[in-house]
């Protein structure tokens, strides 16, 4: 990158913003203004590309869904119905606030806001580029982490603020499965941590760039893991228990509607932008693409890579039922923990052999990767063997077929 | 620990009762305690009102009770009234019957598995793969009679017209895609494990409390009992064709929706048979407009997608029924509701209340 | 503290964390009063900020404001509706003087301390250097609070188990 690093390179929107300081710091001001300026400058970038990409997946989410369910979708508002968040936006904004009878004001009031900022501020270390990061926290990961887990008591306040039963169900799933998903999730960043030796995400970036190849390839286990965790806290199915519509009608937001109602909904697409900048900084590869980012701007890159990550969530949704807590709870702890704990051995054991012989890494992380893979696999069908999930079924998945009436062929479930 | 209990209404206005109708749940975290049912919010009086009308007039009552199986209601009360009155009917009309009885079981169990996996959390995907085909069924229905839903085709002696002249290649196009569609729902979700893990062994009800709540239909062959009326006391044109009675084994969630998908397959297979062997001749016996049954009582029955639907008539020789009562599989297939989802969660409750197939319609009349 | 901006934020932070913990102390609602509990962990993480210790930071955030507050709103929607209030009882003077007397010890050790020398070279990473402690001189402690951890662990489980 040391052909064009002037301010209207396209490839890193960082570079504008520093030749703008620069230019600040010559005129003589004072040392906190440039400061001020670039936090206030990447806050309103990050913002307005959150607000903007929410507006987009909320249309390409309905039309995606649409054409997996054989249906059209919004197609009437503006050009292909892409006005039809704006629409949609609009009427949320226009519509009545209630706060019911008998809820807690304050608590009622506060929720939405406390679900919406920790998405927000999960999004400012996010590297969008080289130089295109808000603040490249040396403890980023983690960063991210923490700030989301804070957003989990303000949706059990949401709950429990509303004087609702449906919603305080709602409040007591979410939590349950947050605080479980939540030491999953953890654990598939560990290993990925420890196999880069650092967890601030320009540095996970850059060391995918310089050997490289993708995170992914390395440790598909802990994609996996994450993924499954990401989803959820996204709440999208086959996670979606704690706003189940065919169970509690709403979960934790039965009682609130206007624009409190959209702050859960923005909270819910802003989380779900972070966990996929996160899968795609960490696994994917962040703003490198083997050399293309010199040509492609990076950042484009990542977004496509970002959304790619997201689209899967509305795939799955369009596709999956919805398991029941007490399953998905017993996946956490029985099947992914376990599977996660033996992962971060794996990339401990293999970070100790690779210092040990110091062998390069050409040679050393196909081996790796290759390995790790088999494992992976391996460790997932065993697992699911171990515990019965892919037991060849001691029933026929199809009914019997008799001629003639009469005849009483019941008997009773044995336990499974 | 002991919690308080928690009771929640289900309903009359939730995402998951199939209309209006609700659930009161008593809760101990999120496991049943006790579940009690509150019906009549759809409650039209029915009854008592085709008391006040014609013979005839009261076709159209019987397509909104049912209102997912508007063609079964219509049949069901005309034999009820033909026996009462004696009256023949020509054969091309039985076929017709047969024709539209299975169309409708398709059409309904459509919806009955496509709601009963909505319950299950999946976001509408198969449902509206199951509308795709409900839809061409609901549009030979049109073509046949004009309306989509509440269909009133049926006529004391026979059918209101004869089938338009594209109606039968139509319905053997729609014949021959069917199979597929259904080896594609199969695929989907037959072996989904999420549904398996879902649906197995939830909301059980053993054969024998099947037959003391007298429940019919898929629900009573999910239990394991081989009991359909086709068979058992065969109407219209089933004597002449050949089909298979699906029967599950264990009475769970997952069994009765397997039946039900075998349903529609046999169902496929009456109505090819139905396309080789219909009659021409004439559809309907005349009948007189003001039609006065003699003094007398008959119940006429048949085997609705949801089960056995009966029509009880009593005729004072007036032109309209001294009573009229229908016997409604949905009612009576909800009754034991309390008893399959207590100690279950709600998540189970809610699919087991799916896996019944109740149109609530037809609960409160 | 050197410039205005850190003294700024230090009494901010400052007014955040105490001003929380005092609505902590006289709400009633208890459920509130966690909500005012996040907001003094949080203070407590900006001000671990303002001395760079950014990973402690982070991890105050994650295990007090993430968790440990979550665990006590659990453990208030499992009580039992008449005991979820603040309600005053005959331990309120006590709690009093044995408030008064931390805060009389935190501000003599405050006073007699020898405050260390102020980082002069600027922000320095402190992960590692936690990291190096915990697994190297500390390594005993460590190994007993997480033995403690799984003890407790076990008992919980124990203690639920239906038989």
């Amino acid at each position: 990158m040391t052909l064009l690093d002037s301010w209207w390179d396209l490839r890193d929107l960082g570079h504008a913003v520093a030749a703008f300081l620069e230019w600040l710091g010559d005129r003589g001001v004072p040392s906190w203004l440039p400061y001020l300026v670039s936090t206030l400058v990447g806050l309103m970038a990050l913002l307005l590309w959150a607000l903007l990409s929410q507006l987009f997946f909320i249309w390409a989410e309905r039309r995606l869904l649409a054409r997996i369910q054989v249906r059209l979708g919004p197609n009437r508002a503006g050009p292909f119905g892409l006005l039809q968040p704006v629409a949609d936006a609009l009427k949320v904004l226009s519509k009545e606030m209630i706060t019911p009878r008998g809820a807690d004001k304050v608590l009622f009031w506060l929720a939405p806001i406390g679900v919406v900022v920790p998405a927000i501020v999960a999004l400012g270390v996010i590297p969008f580029g080289q130089r295109m990061v808000l603040a490249d926290l040396n403890v980023g990961l983690l960063f991210i982490v923490a700030v989301s887990s804070t957003a989990t008591l303000f949706v059990f306040l949401a709950g429990w603020g509303s004087a609702n039963k449906y919603s305080l169900l709602g409040a007591m799933r979410s939590v349950a499965m947050l605080i479980s998903y939540e030491v999953v999730q953890v654990l598939a960043l560990l290993a990925v941590a420890v196999f880069v030796g650092s967890i601030r995400l320009g540095d996970i970036v850059s060391w995918q760039g310089r050997y490289n190849t993708w995170l992914i390839f390395l440790q598909p286990l802990g994609l996996l893991g994450f993924l499954i965790a990401s989803s959820v806290e996204v709440n999208r199915t086959p996670s979606d228990i704690a706003e189940a519509e065919s169970e509690i009608v709403a979960g934790y937001h039965t009682e609130y509607g206007g624009i409190r109602w959209g702050m859960f909904q923005m909270a819910e697409y802003i989380a779900g932008f972070v966990v996929a900048a996160t899968v795609a900084v960490l696994w994917l590869g962040g703003w490198t693409l083997w050399g293309l980012e010199e040509w492609v701007p990076g950042w484009l890159i990542f977004l496509i890579k970002l959304y790619g990550v997201f689209f899967l969530f509305i795939w799955l949704r369009g596709t999956l039922p919805r398991l029941r807590i007490d399953q998905l709870m017993g996946f956490a702890w029985k099947f992914l923990l376990p599977l996660m704990l033996l992962n971060v051995l794996l990339a401990g054991l293999e970070m100790v052999v690779w210092k040990e012989t110091e062998a390069p890494a050409e040679v050393v992380l196909p081996i790796w990767a290759v390995g790790n893979i088999a494992i992976g696999v391996g460790l997932v069908v065993g697992w699911a063997l171990l515990m019965g999930h892919l037991r060849p079924r001691n029933r026929p998945a199809r009914s019997l077929l008799v001629r003639e009436v009469g005849q009483i062929y019941y008997r009773p479930l044995e336990e499974v | 620990m002991v919690g308080e209990p928690l009771v929640i209404n289900v309903g009359p206005q939730h995402p998951s009762t199939h209309g209006v109708f609700r659930l009161k749940l008593t809760l101990d975290g999120e496991r049943i305690l006790d579940c009690e049912m509150v019906m009549g919010y759809l409650h039209r009086s029915m009854e008592k009102l085709a008391e006040e009308r014609t013979w005839t007039q009261n076709i159209p009552f019987t397509d909104r009770t049912d209102y997912l199986s508007a063609m079964t209601g219509n049949l069901a009360y005309c034999l009820a009234v033909e026996k009462l009155a004696g009256i023949p009917v020509p054969p091309r009309a039985h076929w017709i019957r047969t024709i539209m009885a299975e169309l409708q079981r398709f059409a309904s169990h459509c919806m009955a598995i496509g709601t009963f996996v909505n319950d299950c959390g999946a976001w509408h995907t198969p449902l509206l793969y199951m509308m795709r085909e409900r839809e061409k069924v609901l549009d030979l229905f049109e073509l046949a009679c004009g309306a989509r839903l509440t269909t009133n085709y049926m006529r004391i002696g026979g059918v209101a017209r004869d089938l338009p002249p594209e109606f039968l290649p139509r319905l053997r196009e729609l014949v021959k895609e069917l199979p597929q569609r259904i080896a594609e729902y199969e695929e989907l979700l037959v072996e989904n494990e999420i549904i398996v893990a879902r649906a197995r062994g939830i909301g059980v009800l053993s054969a024998e409390q099947a037959i003391a709540y007298s429940v019919s239909g898929p629900m009573l062959r999910g239990s394991g009992v081989a009991w359909d009326l086709r068979k058992a006391n065969p109407y219209a044109a089933y004597e002449q064709v050949e089909f298979d009675i699906p029967v599950g084994v264990h009475g769970d969630c997952y069994d009765r929706f397997l039946v039900r998908l075998a349903e529609m397959r046999q169902s496929v297979r009456i109505l090819e048979q139905a396309l080789d062997m219909i009659p021409s001749g004439p559809v309907q016996t005349p009948v007189p407009l003001a039609l006065r049954p003699p003094p007398g009582e008959a119940y006429g029955r048949i085997e609705s997608p949801r089960g056995e639907l009966g029509f009880y008539v009593v005729s004072d020789g007036g032109p309209s029924p001294f009573r009229f009562h229908i016997r409604s599989p949905s009612l009576i297939n909800l009754t034991p509701l309390p008893e399959m989802v207590r100690g279950l969660t709600v998540p189970d409750a809610i699919i087991t209340l799916g896996s019944i197939d109740i149109v609530v319609g037809e609960v409160d009349r | 503290m050197t410039g205005v901006g850190e003294v700024a934020a230090f009494w901010i932070l400052a007014t955040i964390t105490v001003g929380s913990a005092v609505v902590v102390a006289l709400v009633r609602d208890l459920v509130r009063a966690v909500v005012a509990l996040v907001g003094s962990f949080l203070g407590v993480a900006g001000l671990f900020i303002l001395l760079s210790a950014e990973f402690l930071a982070v991890v105050q955030v994650l295990i007090y404001a993430g968790a440990i507050s979550i665990l006590m709103v659990f453990a208030i929607a499992l009580t039992p509706r008449s005991a979820r209030d603040n309600a005053e009882t005959a331990m309120r003077w006590l709690a009093l003087a044995l408030a008064l007397a931390m805060v009389g010890l935190l501000i003599a050790v405050a006073t007699v301390t020898e405050w260390g020398p102020q980082a002069k070279e600027g922000f320095q990473e402190t992960a590692s250097a936690i990291g190096e402690a915990l697994l190297n001189r500390y390594v005993l402690p460590f190994e007993v609070a997480s033995v403690l951890l799984l003890a407790a662990m076990l008992g919980a489980v124990v203690m639920v188990r239906e038989d």
